[in-house]
């Protein structure tokens, strides 16, 4: 329970969302600070567009409120609530001029012509359209229209700024550089904002914290390196980074038997020639070269591990050692400990 | 006062806006169906006086009448045997047509699409006065071909233009994938595209069939008085015969309708005959 | 400010398709094209020669045939056919009953349509679904026995005026008046008009709806601004292509209407038929030619806006 608080940019409380017969939201809070920006991350199912849609207010709640900058606006539809949602297509109209498309909202607001001008010509400057703002958006690329789209959400001077998979339309090189400059516009102007994706790169690079969903409800939310370091969950240990998982246990440095989940990231198991300190015996089954690093599978006491080494590689066959510096414990899905 | 969640969470007054709703289709339902169902009960009655609510007494004897009368006969054949002539014969000339307007690119491809279009664009009766000046000429009046050809002219639209968004709907990719498994073209063509565009082709079949069917101005004006199809000879008869009667020969003449637009409604609902009106 | 600058550098726009013309399609597309070509554009140039007072040649039999036929009298024909009928008494009230009727039913037909469409893109639901299915009934049914139902229903006998003369009031005949042809016309001219402009309504993309709402607007501006502008095109056909039918239609006015003054496709018959006068019929049918044509320019300016606007051309 919390009360409606102005320094929270947005509060989801208690939201159940059922559609079509299957439980898609269960229970689900969230309290995203001013001016943070924060991602929705998880697979495709797991919720997170139909929880920015009942945010943005396309779909309402069964149960649960949604409150923007303190105002609880639930029962609001998308129109007279303060977000602005950048769609996955952008969503342009193609009928109309950039200029247009940023011009709209202004002109529903009734602003006076020079207003309006200034505005947008604002808003173009910010995502350095000014001189497509008479061409329509067929005659512009993907990556541009989807700057129109921005430049549309942030004309509207929202309260909170929703995105919708912004990246995924883009190829790999234009997402990095394009999500730096979300990310740079976004702290300067200080919106609040929630992304939504599914790609936990984009995820870990740009977000203040991060919520990972699973089948309608929030595994974890916390800042990228607290989600790496410590998943809480099992589901947020495999989700996030790549991970070594067995059925067992672990202490005295190596993995034993048992019953729990025992999760190791490959960059924490290192192979080494001579013994050292809570070494186990360890044989090189393979190693793959990744670019900047190199992939090498490893078998010990009857595991396999992998490792993410990028210097002093060893060779294929070679015996040696392999020492373990943290592993993870889950017991029934949750984090039990750290060893 | 509740607020109905509407497909795309628009907020509507329920109260007012329902009733006004409910009101409008109840008047469209006396609008559409009303004249219908007025005319297809005449079929079974003995007679209706005016101004009684019931009529006078129900029969099944129109129905034999119109059995017995050799003139009617004949034209419920006529009818039955030159449409699906005029559909074989429109499908033969256009389907091909189809094909190159939706696959290839040609000299004077957008002047013949826009020049068929243009052709159907005008009323037909005006069409049709000038048509008969030339079928004179060539003693096609009163003839089976004349008749045939003016049915045809006005399938050629539907033959053409639906089937050509649906060959255009078959992406090449699936065209290119079977070549590369290793089909020739016609193999590609009878086994992909065609089976592709197959709905498409039957909603144009069907819709020209009845545009043949139904075709009573120009096979009025070719036809009469040496050659009667159904539709024709209901001129006749809503001048001659009692209205019972006319009532009937309509049942009889709307079943074919029924049927095929039952048969293929998901695909003219679905928008194979809207896409075809697109100039793409 | 350099954000997003050197983005530009890395897109690059799509590439114009390029095509070989196809000798192949150009032989396969020229068999319905001979057959417009031979017995609708040659009849029109037959016609339009006749018209002007050609009556040799091709043109003799039925100039023969007819009455009150005008001659040409000079090297590009006459203009006496065409006076003719314009001075007939009969001429200017068909004219503007056609007019009339044509204008009103297609206005109406469309606001129908459009509203249905809307309706049914919006809300949807179970009134919307029935309300488009009823108004494609008139596909199902031949016009001409639409056209004796739909008399039957109005005339001095018909279904109103029974329910009417029970609550003791007189709900006047229609049939043989223009209005009943109104009436007639928008029955038959629904469901083509429906069949385009819910097409045109249901391809306008969810987001893109939603993203006016998003950006604040309501339900009429969305209408308005988003909604009609984006189903233009099929609006467009539907509007050109109700007109145009009813202009030239016979089957409806000839049951519905009254002998005079009547619409000029029943008009166009009579001449050409009873009153045994080709000529006139034909000038008569030029005259609605060239209206139907200025509408039809319509319908291909629209075409080629769309395809410039979505960048086709």
């Amino acid at each position: 329970m919390s009360i409606a608080n102005e320094s929270l940019g947005l509060e989801l409380i208690g939201l159940n969302k059922i559609l079509g017969g299957r439980i898609i939201i269960e229970n689900l809070d969230l309290s995203v600070k001013k001016g943070e920006m924060v991602s929705l991350l998880g697979p495709s199912g797991c919720g997170k567009t139909t929880t920015l849609r009942m945010i943005a207010g396309f779909l309402r709640p069964d149960a649960g409120r949604v409150i923007l900058t303190g105002n609880d606006v639930t029962t609001l539809g998308p129109d007279k609530r303060p977000s602005a949602m950048v769609f996955q297509n952008y969503a342009l109209w193609p009928h109309m001029s950039v200029f247009k498309n940023v011009a709209y909202p202004l002109k529903i607001r009734k602003m006076s012509k020079n207003e309006i001008i200034k505005r947008v010509h604002e808003a173009l400057g910010m995502v350095n359209l000014m001189h497509h703002k008479d061409s329509r958006p067929s005659q512009i690329s993907g990556g541009e229209q989807q700057r129109v789209a921005l430049a549309r959400a942030l004309v509207q001077e929202p309260d909170i700024l929703l995105l919708d998979e912004p990246l995924s339309n883009l190829d790999a090189k234009l997402r990095i550089k394009v999500r730096e400059d979300i990310r740079d516009l976004q702290r300067r102007l200080g919106i609040t904002t929630v992304i939504v994706t599914h790609d936990q790169d984009e995820a870990l690079s740009i977000s203040d914290r991060i919520a990972v969903m699973s089948d309608g409800k929030i595994e974890q939310f916390a800042n990228p390196q607290a989600l790496y370091d410590e998943p809480s969950t099992e589901f947020v240990a495999n989700f996030i980074g790549s991970l070594n998982r067995y059925t067992g246990d672990f202490y005295e440095g190596r993995i034993q038997n048992g019953d729990k989940v025992v999760g190791i990231r490959p960059e924490d198991v290192y192979f080494t020639a001579n013994n050292v300190p809570d070494g186990q015996p360890a044989t090189v089954d393979l190693v793959v070269p990744r670019g900047h690093f190199y992939e090498v599978y490893l078998s010990s006491n009857g595991y396999k591990i992998r490792s993410f080494m990028s210097s002093e590689i060893p060779q294929v066959g070679e015996n040696g050692f392999v020492k373990i510096s943290k592993a993870l414990v889950y017991i029934g899905g949750k984090l039990a400990k750290v060893a | 006062m509740t607020k109905t969640q509407t497909k795309l969470n628009l907020q509507s007054n329920s109260w007012l806006v329902r009733i006004l709703l409910l009101g409008f289709l109840a008047f469209m339902a006396l609008f559409i169906l009303g004249p219908l169902i007025w005319l297809a009960i005449r079929a079974f009655v003995t007679g209706w006086t005016f101004p009684n609510l019931f009529p006078d007494g129900f029969t099944l004897r129109w129905w034999k009448v119109i059995a017995g009368d050799e003139s009617l006969i004949n034209a419920i054949k006529n009818s039955l045997i030159i449409s699906p002539i005029v559909v074989i014969v429109s499908a033969v000339i256009c389907l091909p047509a189809a094909y190159a307007f939706s696959r290839y690119e040609f000299w004077g491809r957008k002047t013949f699409i826009i020049g068929i279009f243009a052709a159907n664009a005008f009323p037909k009766i005006g069409l049709y006065a000038s048509i008969a000046t030339l079928f004179y000429t060539l003693n096609l009046m009163g003839t089976i071909l004349g008749v045939i050809i003016i049915q045809v002219l006005g399938t050629i639209i539907y033959m053409t233009w639906i089937p050509a968004a649906a060959f255009s709907s078959v992406s090449r990719n699936l065209e290119d994938a079977a070549r590369d498994a290793g089909a020739s073209k016609i193999r590609v063509f009878w086994d992909i595209t065609l089976r592709l565009a197959m709905p498409g082709i039957l909603v144009a079949l069907v819709m020209s069939f009845l545009a043949a069917f139904d075709e009573a101005q120009g096979t009025y004006l070719v036809g009469v008085p040496t050659l009667y199809t159904m539709p024709t000879k209901m001129y006749a008869l809503v001048l001659n015969y009692p209205v019972q009667i006319s009532a009937v020969f309509s049942l009889l003449l709307a079943i074919p309708s029924v049927i095929l637009i039952t048969m293929a409604r998901k695909q003219i609902i679905g928008g194979q005959l809207a896409d075809g009106f697109q100039i793409k | 400010m350099t954000l997003f600058k050197e983005v530009t550098a890395v897109e690059s726009l799509a590439v114009k398709k390029t095509a070989r013309l196809s000798l192949l399609g150009f032989f396969m597309a020229m068999p319905p094209v001979l057959v417009i070509i031979s017995f609708i554009g040659a009849p029109i140039l037959l016609a339009l020669a006749f018209s002007l007072g050609f009556i040799t040649g091709p043109n003799r039999i039925v100039a023969l045939i007819g009455q009150e036929i005008y001659p040409k009298t000079s090297w590009w024909g006459t203009l006496d056919a065409f006076k003719s009928v314009i001075n007939d008494s009969r001429f200017p009230g068909d004219l503007k009953t056609t007019l009339t009727v044509t204008i009103v039913s297609t206005t109406l037909v469309i606001i129908m349509a459009l509203g249905m469409a809307i309706y049914q893109r919006i809300i949807g639901g179970r009134i919307a679904s029935i309300l488009v299915a009823l108004s494609l009934v008139p596909l199902f049914v031949p016009v001409v026995i639409s056209a004796f139902a739909l008399r039957t229903f109005y005339d001095g006998t018909g279904f109103l005026k029974t329910v009417f003369y029970h609550i003791g009031l007189n709900f006047p005949t229609l049939t043989m008046t223009s209005n009943a042809v109104v009436i007639g016309v928008i029955w038959t001219s629904l469901p083509f008009a429906i069949l385009m402009i819910s097409s045109g309504m249901q391809s306008v993309p969810d987001a893109l709806i939603e993203s006016a709402q998003d950006a604040g607007a309501g339900f009429l501006r969305i209408v308005a601004t988003i909604m009609i502008p984006l189903a233009f095109v099929p609006i467009v056909i539907a509007t050109t292509f109700t007109a145009i039918g009813i202009m030239g239609s016979f089957t409806i006015p000839y049951f519905l209407g009254a002998n005079q003054p009547t619409m000029l496709g029943v008009e166009i018959s009579n001449f050409f038929g009873p009153y045994n006068r080709p000529q006139h019929s034909v000038v008569m049918a030029f005259i609605i030619f060239s209206a139907a044509a200025g509408i039809a320019i319509l319908y291909i300016w629209a075409n080629i806006r769309s395809a410039h606007q979505s960048g086709r051309i």
